[in-house]
């Protein structure tokens, strides 16, 4: 990774009128000059429901995918939240690999629960640091505060996030279509990944979720407009026929009544074996337990809570992290909620948001591959059980990346392309 | 579930159970070739032998014999593939099983048996594509509800002439118990409501006597299942509306006798004191889960408002199946959950607002109505295990799930609301239903006593209005349906029967609908499949 002290700065004028600030490793700025055979693009709309493509509201959309690989079977994996996911999109491999199980955990070495978004907490190696190592230039344009810190400085290019909103922590679609234009029209790298966090955003916060979901459909149009924008300027800048984009989410998104939420900390509290012994890492659509208790005493307590949450109404199931491919960061005990419900930790009124993922209700994920290279194939749709983790084991295929030590746990979806694009 | 409708005919000539004179006409092979359950390494093999012309169905007479098969890569049969040998005799009715492996697959085979140096008709049939293949394409043939008294069977022929099908699914209602009645297009054999083993192994050689019938098994492989007419109207685990405990002997003994004929008769890999329900994959594509709703069922509540409807001590699979098919759909490494499913799990709430007439009809139809009538022997009279499924598909986010259903006689397109309160805002559905009508037994009209499409449609209407989630619903025709399967949608197309009564009856297309892949919604789509 590059140090503080080699990067510098660029500041490019977007379209809108506003300046973008990109940082860059000193050297690396720029690909070469020249027609170039292969761009991709990983755009991610944070928690996109596939059922929400629809060709009237998100025309933009609706048309890559008809026009590519579309795999209607993709799915988001465990724990269904947006820095894991985005981190096995990049690394090619699960949880108990890369070290990042959810965005939020118990910390053991610090004793406090915290978000997953510091450069160190990824452990493995990415797409974007090992594709700018051999000489390609990689760009990161992530819309969220804590992607942006756990990348870090991974990307050849860097976009920090701006301006950032209160209580979201996230730039608007707007100001990062802005940032990926101004990315690729300044350093064209070979490589972007893109996060678009408005339909996300919107939707955790939407109080009609159940029903109308009408701020929510808002944001499905008004990202969907920015994809477009960014289509627009890839085909009028003659990019679009080397141009390869894989768009996925994350995860994907369900909304619950005020009154379908679990709360497990009160319940832990009141049993005399486990009361002042267990951190709660409340994901949403999951609960990270973890017991703190003497070590002798944790088989016996892990079971414990593990028949306590079974025993609430809501949960719908209980997992040692192993079994999910996570790693001890996940704790000891990773607890789902069935549909239509959430977890508040600590107190009921912890977690007032009703759009909430990290269940499995929340797995499934629109996924396809589009773009105007013309080995991309139009019209495909595969009924394989396309995964995030797979993103990089595709893309690192199309740039013949060789596999990073020890494999990558995904799968190359290679059924888009009728040949390599290289 | 359905009632046939009529009176039994009277039990005159009851006690004549002469042999039927097909078997002795056709040679050793009069019931005919069929094959089933396609595995990606193999198939089973049914025939039945009359070595010689006393061992006529359910006689109990006749030798033990050997019967050769073999199973060819061509029509000629110059690359044979697999050769065998099975010994049959009265004690499993001279039918005979053969499970063949080490076939290659999704690879079209033809077979054939010989007894005594006479071979018989030879059968075409395919296997299933390899696990983890990719398959572009599947098509199946869907069927149920065919009861011989009430017409010919012109849709097993219009399916046989078709060249494009991988698999006929029969949902079950394959056979019917009743006894010979007065106005049957064709009457039944023997006369009487089947009840000992006798009577359900000579019904199933009836039916295997149709050259339509016989004609499809020789052409496509068959997945098939059992409803309640191949034991007795509206069956349960212990007795059946049309069982009577005692004059007809024990419930106990008869449906060992029904599933014993069921076993010998059909090409389906059951033996008694197996179980039935079982899954078939074919590739990434889709998979094939073949429920049993007969043999583990609580006994259907007495009426509509009966609170054991929701009684979570009730069952209408089981709990071993149901934790069976629950777990497979989560689990399912194919993308297409297609699940045969012998009685409709669609809520459907019928209209109060129908006149007299049309409830006594649907009543007729569906059993006693009482208010806003539901019908209980449907998963609408077990709403517990219902809302597993469902609970299952939606908490953990199940894509792609398609219940094939037979059983009510009619053609259904429904989703399957995630949350019922909330679909008409959201059509938030966790699956959908494909429900092929019957290839003969009765239906609303003929109930009625109208001509098609006229008295029906305020009938559908109305339920549509009652159940926006029923977004097709035709209660009048008979026929077939066609099922493509492909990663983009599954579609049904529904085929119906210009008279049911004439064995030339021709056949046109009525109707198609989709579920697009990831939607878990049904549309209507354009022409029909070629």
């Amino acid at each position: 990774m590059t140090g503080l002290s080699r990067r510098r700065f660029l500041r490019v004028a977007a379209g809108t009128g506003a300046t973008v600030v990109l940082s860059a490793a000193a050297g690396t700025a720029r690909a070469e000059p020249g027609p170039r055979a292969l761009r991709v693009y990983v755009l991610v709309v944070d928690g996109l429901r596939a059922d929400e493509i629809d060709p009237v509201l998100t025309p933009n959309l609706h048309e890559l995918r008809a026009n590519g690989t579309n795999f209607p079977a993709a799915r988001s994996l465990a724990v269904a939240e947006t820095i894991p996911n985005h981190v096995m999109m990049m690394t090619g491999m699960r949880s108990d690999r890369t070290g990042v199980p959810a965005n939020s955990v118990y910390d053991q070495a610090h004793r406090r629960v915290r978000t997953l978004d510091q450069p160190a907490d990824l452990r493995a190696p990415t797409l974007l640091d090992r594709l700018a190592a051999t000489g390609r230039v990689t760009g990161s344009v992530l819309s969220k505060e804590y992607l942006y810190g756990i990348f870090g400085e991974r990307a050849s290019v860097r976009w920090e996030p701006f301006p950032i909103l209160p209580v979201t922590g996230h730039a608007p679609d707007l100001a990062t279509v802005d940032a990926l234009l101004a990315m690729v029209g300044e350093s064209d790298p070979d490589l972007v990944f893109a996060n678009f966090g408005d339909v996300d955003r919107v939707g955790h916060a939407d109080l009609t979720g159940t029903t109308l979901r009408a701020a929510r459909t808002a944001a499905l149009w008004s990202a969907d407009l920015q994809v477009g924008r960014f289509v627009t300027e890839l085909k009028g800048s003659g990019r679009w026929l080397s141009s390869v984009l894989v768009v996925l989410a994350d995860h994907s998104m369900d909304w619950s009544l005020p009154h379908r939420v679990v709360s497990l900390r009160s319940r832990v509290d009141n049993d005399p074996a486990l009361a002042g012994k267990v951190e709660i890492a409340q994901n949403g659509g999951a609960d990270l337990l973890a017991f703190t208790g003497p070590e002798a005493e944790r088989p016996a307590a892990v079971a414990r809570l593990r028949a306590l949450a079974l025993g609430t109404e809501g949960v719908l199931s209980a997992h040692a992290p192993p079994e999910l491919r996570l790693g001890p960061e996940a704790g000891d005990l990773v607890v789902f909620c069935r549909a239509g419900w959430r977890f508040t930790d600590p107190t009921v009124w912890s977690n007032p948001i009703p759009g909430n993922h990290g269940h499995p209700a929340t797995e499934p994920i629109p996924f396809f591959v589009a773009g105007g290279h013309p080995s991309v194939r139009a019209g495909v749709t595969s009924a394989a059980q396309a995964r995030t983790v797979d993103v990089a084991p595709t893309v690192g295929a199309l740039f013949g990346l060789p596999a990073p030590e020890g494999g990558y746990d995904g799968t190359a979806r290679l059924e888009p392309f009728a040949s390599r694009p290289q | 579930m359905f009632r046939a409708g009529g009176a039994l005919a009277a039990v005159a000539g009851a006690g004549m159970f002469g042999p039927t004179a097909a078997a002795q006409e056709a040679g050793p092979f009069a019931h005919g070739v069929a094959s089933g359950d396609p595995l990606p390494g193999g198939v089973l093999l049914w025939t039945r032998v009359t070595p010689v012309p006393e061992a006529v169905p359910g006689s109990g007479l006749g030798p033990d014999v050997t019967v050769t098969w073999e199973v060819a890569r061509d029509e000629a049969f110059t690359s044979v593939a697999a050769r065998g040998a099975v010994t049959t005799g009265p004690a499993r009715d001279h039918t005979v099983k053969a499970d063949v492996a080490g076939l290659e697959p999704a690879t079209w085979y033809w077979y054939r048996f010989a007894v005594a140096g006479v071979a018989s008709p030879a059968g075409r049939t395919r296997t299933a594509p390899a696990a983890g293949a990719v398959v572009e394409r599947l098509r199946f043939g869907v069927v149920s509800c065919s009861n011989l008294q009430a017409g010919h069977f012109a849709a097993y022929r219009h399916l046989a002439q078709r060249d494009d099908l991988d698999l006929v699914v029969h949902l079950g209602d394959y056979l019917y118990e009743y006894g010979a009645e007065d106005d049957a297009v064709r009457p039944h054999d023997p006369p009487v409501e089947m009840t000992t083993l006798e009577h359900y192994r000579r019904r199933h050689a009836q039916y295997k006597s149709d050259p339509d019938l016989r004609a499809l098994h020789a052409r496509v492989p068959f997945a098939v299942t059992w409803d309640d007419h191949e034991s007795a109207n509206d069956a349960w685990s212990g007795g059946a509306e049309n069982h009577t405990e005692g004059t007809e002997g024990t419930w106990t003994a008869r449906r060992a006798a029904a599933q014993q004929a069921y076993a010998e008769w059909m090409p389906v890999r059951y033996e008694p004191g197996g179980r039935l329900y079982r899954r078939l994959a074919f590739g990434t594509l889709a998979e094939l889960s073949m429920l049993d709703l007969r043999t583990y069922r609580s006994r259907q509540a007495a009426h509509p408002f009966d609170p054991a409807i929701g009684d979570p001590e009730r069952t209408i699979a089981g709990a071993e199946q149901l934790s069976w098919l629950t777990s497979g759909l989560v689990t399912a490494s194919a993308q297409w959950k297609l699940v045969g499913n012998p009685v409709m799990i669609a809520p459907v709430r019928f209209p109060s607002t129908l006149a007299p007439r049309e409830l006594d009809a649907l009543s007729r139809l569906l059993g006693p109505l009482l208010g806003p009538p539901y019908n209980v022997d449907q998963w609408d009279g077990y709403t517990a295990d219902r809302a597993r499924v469902l609970g299952v598909l939606r908490d953990h986010g199940v894509r792609d799930t398609v219940f094939l259903t037979g059983d009510i006689h009619s053609a259904w397109a429904a989703e399957l609301p995630a949350d019922p309160l909330t679909y008409p805002l959201t059509r938030e559905s966790v699956g959908a239903e494909l429900v092929c009508t019957s290839v003969t037994s009765d239906n609303l009209d003929e109930i009625l006593g109208v001509p098609p499409r006229t008295g029906s449609l305020a009938v559908e209407s109305a339920i549509r209005l009652n159940n926006p989630h029923v977004r097709y619903l035709d209660f009048d025709s008979h026929g077939y349906s066609v099922l493509e399967v492909t990663p983009a949608a599954v579609r049904m197309d529904w085929f119906v029967l210009a008279d049911r009564t004439d064995p030339a009856s021709p056949a046109a297309h009525s109707v198609s609908f989709a579920v697009p892949a990831g939607t878990q919604r049904v549309a209507r789509t354009g022409e029909a499949l070629r």
